[in-house]
């Protein structure tokens, strides 16, 4: 009997209806926030495997032309690659249109600057709402507690006797309110720091390689007043 | 790793890095029902996990067992309860089938019987109607011959008859006329003798009317008061019978009062004699009860008072035997079954020494307190530190 009426089922269904709605924003919440993490991982995995492959490929001592060329135009690429095709064109853009190497690269650098912020923007989506889910859902909780808490006293006003066992259940019940916040809560801020960690290392990254592409564009530049070649 | 590169520009645009959302959320709603299932699945386990991981077991030396008397009580009453109903349908069935068979023999005697006198029967009236003929024949010729010599007498006497009547009418002629002539004087003689005697009777009518009205007055006052003494006589009788009655009613009363008066207190008298032996076994669960939550509260103390030594480890267990005073002091603690380490059976008997004065003993009955007084506590570090 004890096993029954305390069973977290049981305790979920008798439950009043704001409890209840509270519970079930909870439990939506945390789906919710599990699709995220799951997504934001997968997709942050492939874009550092991406990121390393370019690398790689970038740094192999391939021509710069031939690796613009290999991308299409008219396919807007990701991650670092989307930085080096849009500071590339850029500098094909420029380079017939000025003798001025500073205006050059500071074209170069602007159209950098924006593809990254773009990456930035797109690494980082959905990863707000991690934080929402993380910082409110306890709240959550904790009011669905406090609601179940105070309907349990108002019905304890009406009994002659408060043993343990008449109120054990009710607030038992009302808890599971904040079990569920917590539940939700607790994954949402550990994967929101590893995730938002994790793309604010590769965002870093590309930072560096823009750095770098603009170190060599700058340096062809320097030496002759050319056509840029691979270093 | 041209090749390389070229294999990338290769595969389609917006794959690599946009994610679908199919993936994650099947993972996410896995992940959740694998959370639900859990918390399912564990916690039934988990609220039975407790009560194996007490960590002093206690045992008695002696208890007594309470369930032979309930249910000796219960046999008895169920002994009872049968006793009165399995004796009326007995007799039936062996006196059912031979009175079929007599009832069928004297049936065919009795029609047997019945043929053999309607046979006789039969033949006796036959006999009988012989008879009735020759007699009948026999009084036909006598009737003849009485009717001739009736006959002759008659004409004689009528002869006789036409001559005195003769005679009488002559006679009776004549003495009419006398008469005629005496039934005139007679007359007058009658008719102022008449006269005389209305009037005296017309006195007499009056005289006796108001003779008679006094008569009918005095019956009349008789009657009423015939009446009344009828009714009060009635009346009574009435008080009579109804005291009668309520005397009757009353003892009636008296007499079934005392019956089940009677019946009460023979069924009281059993019931008492039920509950007493309920009553018995109900204070030997009560006591066993008692000497349970005793042992209890002893385990708990001790529990409390131990200190497992370090090197304890969970397989070990010690038996230590127990004596204890009359109000609850102890007297004596002994080693029963040793663990094998002495530091392990020391700590175990400082427990009981530092958890000692076992107050509660007094609370029990003397019996309880006896056998109370010896029991062995085995001492097992189980799980718990």
């Amino acid at each position: 009997m004890n096993d029954n009426t305390m069973s977290i089922p049981h305790l979920i269904m008798s439950a009043s209806v704001v409890v209840q709605l509270v519970m079930l924003l909870l439990v939506v919440g945390s789906i919710l926030s599990w699709v995220v993490i799951f997504q934001r991982s997968i997709a942050l995995r492939r874009a550092k495997q991406e990121y390393n492959q370019f690398e790689e490929s970038f740094w192999s001592g391939v021509d710069l032309n031939e690796l613009y060329r290999e991308i299409p135009a008219d396919d807007p690429r990701h991650g670092a690659e989307h930085i080096f095709q849009a500071g590339f064109r850029e500098f094909n853009r420029l380079m017939p249109k000025t003798r001025s190497a500073d205006t050059v690269l500071e074209g170069v650098q602007r159209s950098m600057r924006v593809a990254w912020s773009r990456e930035e923007d797109r690494l980082t989506q959905h990863l707000v709402f991690l934080a929402t889910v993380a910082s409110a859902s306890p709240y959550i909780g904790l009011f669905g507690t406090v609601w179940g808490i105070m309907g349990s006293f108002q019905s304890l006003s009406m009994t002659q006797q408060a043993t343990l066992a008449t109120v054990a259940p009710w607030i038992a019940e009302a808890l599971i309110a904040t079990a569920m916040g917590l539940f939700a809560a607790i994954p949402a801020v550990i994967f929101y720091n590893r995730l938002s960690n994790n793309a604010s290392r590769l965002l870093g990254k590309y930072e560096d390689f823009a750095e770098e592409f603009h170190a060599i564009l700058h340096r062809n530049l320097q030496g002759r007043d050319g056509k840029p070649s691979a270093s | 790793m041209v090749k390389g590169e070229s294999h990338m520009a290769v595969k389609p645009p917006r794959d690599p890095q946009d994610v679908g959302y199919t993936w994650p959320t099947i993972l996410a709603v896995a992940v959740h029902l694998l959370v639900v299932i859990f918390s399912l699945v564990k916690l039934p386990s988990m609220s039975a996990e407790p009560d194996s991981s007490s960590i002093v077991q206690a045992t008695f030396v002696s208890t007594e067992t309470f369930t032979d008397q309930a249910q000796q009580v219960t046999e008895q009453q169920a002994a009872m309860n049968n006793a009165s109903e399995p004796e009326e349908p007995d007799p039936e069935p062996p006196s059912d089938e031979p009175s079929a068979a007599e009832q069928q023999a004297a049936a065919e005697a009795g029609q047997r019987e019945a043929e053999a006198k309607a046979a006789e029967q039969a033949r006796a009236l036959e006999q009988a109607q012989a008879e009735a003929e020759a007699e009948a024949q026999r009084r036909a010729e006598e009737a003849e011959r009485l009717a001739e010599q009736q006959a002759a007498e008659a004409q004689a006497r009528e002869a006789e008859e036409q001559r005195a009547q003769a005679e009488a009418e002559a006679q009776r002629q004549r003495e009419a006329e006398a008469e005629r002539a005496r039934a005139e004087a007679e007359a007058q003689r009658q008719r102022e003798a008449e006269e005389q005697r209305a009037r005296e009777e017309e006195a007499q009518r009056a005289r006796e009317a108001e003779a008679q009205r006094q008569r009918e007055a005095e019956e009349q006052r008789e009657r009423e008061a015939e009446a009344q003494r009828q009714r009060e006589e009635e009346a009574r009788r009435q008080r009579e019978a109804e005291e009668q009655r309520a005397r009757e009613a009353e003892a009636q009363k008296q007499r079934e009062a005392e019956e089940r008066r009677a019946a009460e207190a023979a069924e009281a008298a059993m019931q008492r004699q039920l509950a007493g032996e309920a009553e018995a076994a109900a204070n030997a669960q009560q006591a066993q009860q008692a000497a349970n939550s005793f042992i209890n509260i002893v385990r708990r103390a001790v529990e409390q008072a131990w200190v497992i030594p370090p090197g304890a480890s969970n397989a070990m267990s010690a038996t230590i035997q127990v004596r204890l005073g009359p109000s609850g002091e102890l007297l004596a603690t002994s080693v029963a079954s040793s663990s094998g380490d002495s530091a392990f059976d020391r700590s175990a008997m400082q427990a009981v020494e530092h958890a000692a004065p076992f107050g509660e003993l007094r609370d029990l009955s003397a019996e309880q307190q006896r056998t109370l007084r010896q029991f062995n506590l085995r001492f097992t570090p189980g799980d718990v530190r």
